[in-house]
């Protein structure tokens, strides 16, 4: 039987981030899309957070808008546990 | 001490720089870029490609051109040509290309670093360089181009031979060049030479001079060519080349008899084969054959985080266009969350013979295979008023359509300055253009690339009847 939910630990390469204002962006973007316990360092651009992949999968998160087109921040999936 | 990278580039050509500075501007120079490479930078395109070609080929036709006005009142004069000196100032343009486009644009790019040496995969995510050094990346892009295909010709090796690589070393102009293969570099150096003033033959083992392009319009090339005093020695397999006295003999097989020439040099124009030797592919679990790395349509090859470009690629063009593509496509699919594909049907394709060939998408023989039917027309340059100002008569204009959507499904072209205009080719394709499409788009009247416009009004009218600007 599926679980209803399925809690996956993903981290992300973020580029674009020079500031703590970068990150506070980067961080709601990713809580505003159902991100939870994000930890981000502005250092080497790493982000680890929980998801719920019934809600919103790995490589959809990495396309969220705070990654879109015309931002300047963009996220390569390095991990999925 | 491993170094590690986000981006590990192996080589330093087209397709590594176009690579490199597309992931360094979408990650605002944030991802960490290992460049690996030796020899010039910038690769084939910059050094022994494109540029020193196009440069020779221009200056050939400044000779031509006085030796053969095409107007009359214009007096012909046997050009006086310096051929070291030429060499000096196109070997001066290839440097400060190099140093202008290569080596101070890299300056702007903190975040890539460049090494020298030769790399080897040792795991399936670090290479080591022959300096010792180890590079780590999470993924790579191998890019390490190609270089001139050799083949197994008895003697070769001894009586000594150019190679579309080296020929830009010569300092002195053969009177006579024997080229063995056609192709790109073949017809393009083979017109060179002979507007220089040697004696140039073109020994090729196939019918056609290029493979993949139209037939009518290769066979109208040989002619243009031939014309100019080209020898094309076609259907010829190389048997042996051996050295008598200071000239250099090729010995040919034509059917069942043997024929010989006797040139000062030879020119090996028979393809290019890709940069894979001691790679240590197999160790990062990728696939390829002689003929290049195999990739997806998203260029990733058989290891996912491990990408190949340019000429490395199993392909059926080695194209520093293509290549260009390809490295900033990777690029985008690496850091845009992209899964862009290049449709090779859309890259177009030039010779920059005079006149030249530039052709997009299929061929009418290409298409019927793979499609069914198709419909085309040809219409001879001479029905294009600007090349009859320019006094060209060579050439010729096909466009081929799907039969049932009437859409534009190859463009190819014989003709002056067909490499500036085959761009509107390509937009039709892209854009699923119908002939009607290009008809109801007004082109400059008077200009060569008016052909496309006129062939695609051939698709239902004669327009050997029709006034010259007419809509």
């Amino acid at each position: 039987m599926k679980s209803s939910v399925m809690e996956k630990k993903v981290t992300l390469r973020i580029f674009g981030m020079t500031c703590n204002d970068c990150v506070k962006t980067v961080s709601e973007g990713l809580k505003n899309a159902g991100g939870e316990e994000v930890s981000l360092s502005l250092d080497d651009g790493m982000a680890i957070l929980k998801i719920d992949d019934v809600k919103i999968s790995p490589e959809d998160i990495a396309k969220i808008p705070v990654f879109g087109e015309k931002s300047r921040y963009k996220a390569q999936i390095r991990k999925v546990e | 001490m491993v170094k590690n990278f986000d981006l590990v580039i192996i080589g330093r050509g087209s397709a590594a720089f176009s690579a490199a500075i597309k992931a360094s501007e979408i990650t605002m120079h944030q991802a960490k870029i290992a460049m690996i490479g030796y020899g010039y930078l910038g690769g084939t395109c910059v050094n022994v490609g494109c540029v020193p070609s196009k440069y020779l080929i221009e200056a050939a036709k400044v000779a031509q051109n006085q030796r053969y006005p095409k107007y009359p009142g214009i007096k012909s004069i046997e050009p006086s040509i310096d051929f070291k000196k030429l060499m000096n100032s196109l070997r001066e343009v290839v440097n400060n290309e190099r140093e202008n486009k290569y080596i101070n644009v890299l300056k702007s790019y903190e975040n890539i670093e460049v090494f020298d040496g030769k790399s080897s995969f040792i795991s399936n995510d670090t290479v080591k360089i022959d300096s010792g050094e180890e590079m780590s990346g999470y993924n790579f892009i191998i890019a390490t181009g190609s270089k001139t295909k050799i083949p197994d010709i008895n003697g070769l090796r001894e009586t000594g031979y150019l190679t579309s690589d080296t020929v830009w070393s010569l300092n002195y102009m053969p009177e006579s060049l024997g080229i063995i293969g056609g192709g790109f570099a073949g017809l393009e150096l083979g017109q060179a030479f002979q507007r220089l003033g040697s004696h140039v033959a073109i020994i090729k083992e196939h019918e056609t001079i290029v493979k993949g392009i139209e037939n009518e319009l290769g066979n109208e090339l040989i002619k243009a060519l031939g014309e100019e005093g080209i020898q094309f020695l076609l259907k010829r397999k190389v048997k042996k080349v051996y050295k008598k006295g200071n000239k250099k003999i090729i010995e040919t097989l034509h059917g069942n008899e043997t024929e010989k020439i006797e040139v000062d040099e030879i020119l090996m124009t028979s393809g290019r084969t890709p940069n894979i030797d001691n790679l240590g592919l197999e160790k990062a679990g990728i696939k390829y054959s002689e003929e290049g790395i195999t990739v997806n349509d998203k260029l990733q090859t058989s290891n996912p985080l491990i990408y190949a470009a340019g000429d490395v690629v199993h392909r059926k063009y080695k194209l520093e266009t293509l290549a260009a593509r390809e490295g900033a496509t990777i690029a985008s699919n690496l850091y845009e969350n992209g899964s862009k594909k290049i449709n090779l049907q859309e890259i177009p394709i030039s010779i920059f013979t005079e006149p030249q060939l530039a052709s997009v998408g299929y061929t009418e023989k290409e298409y019927n295979e793979k499609f069914g039917k198709s419909m085309s027309r040809t219409i001879p340059l001479n029905f294009v008023p600007k090349a009859r100002l320019l006094r060209e008569n060579c050439g010729m204009f096909k466009i081929v359509i799907d039969e049932k959507t009437e859409k534009i499904v190859g463009v190819h072209v014989l003709s002056p300055y067909a490499a500036e205009f085959i761009i509107e080719g390509v937009n039709a394709i892209k854009n699923n253009l119908t002939y009607l499409d290009i008809i109801n788009s007004t082109h400059i009247f008077p200009t060569v690339a008016e052909g496309i416009k006129l062939t695609a009004q051939s698709f239902y009218r004669n327009v050997s009847k029709m006034s010259c600007c007419m809509e």
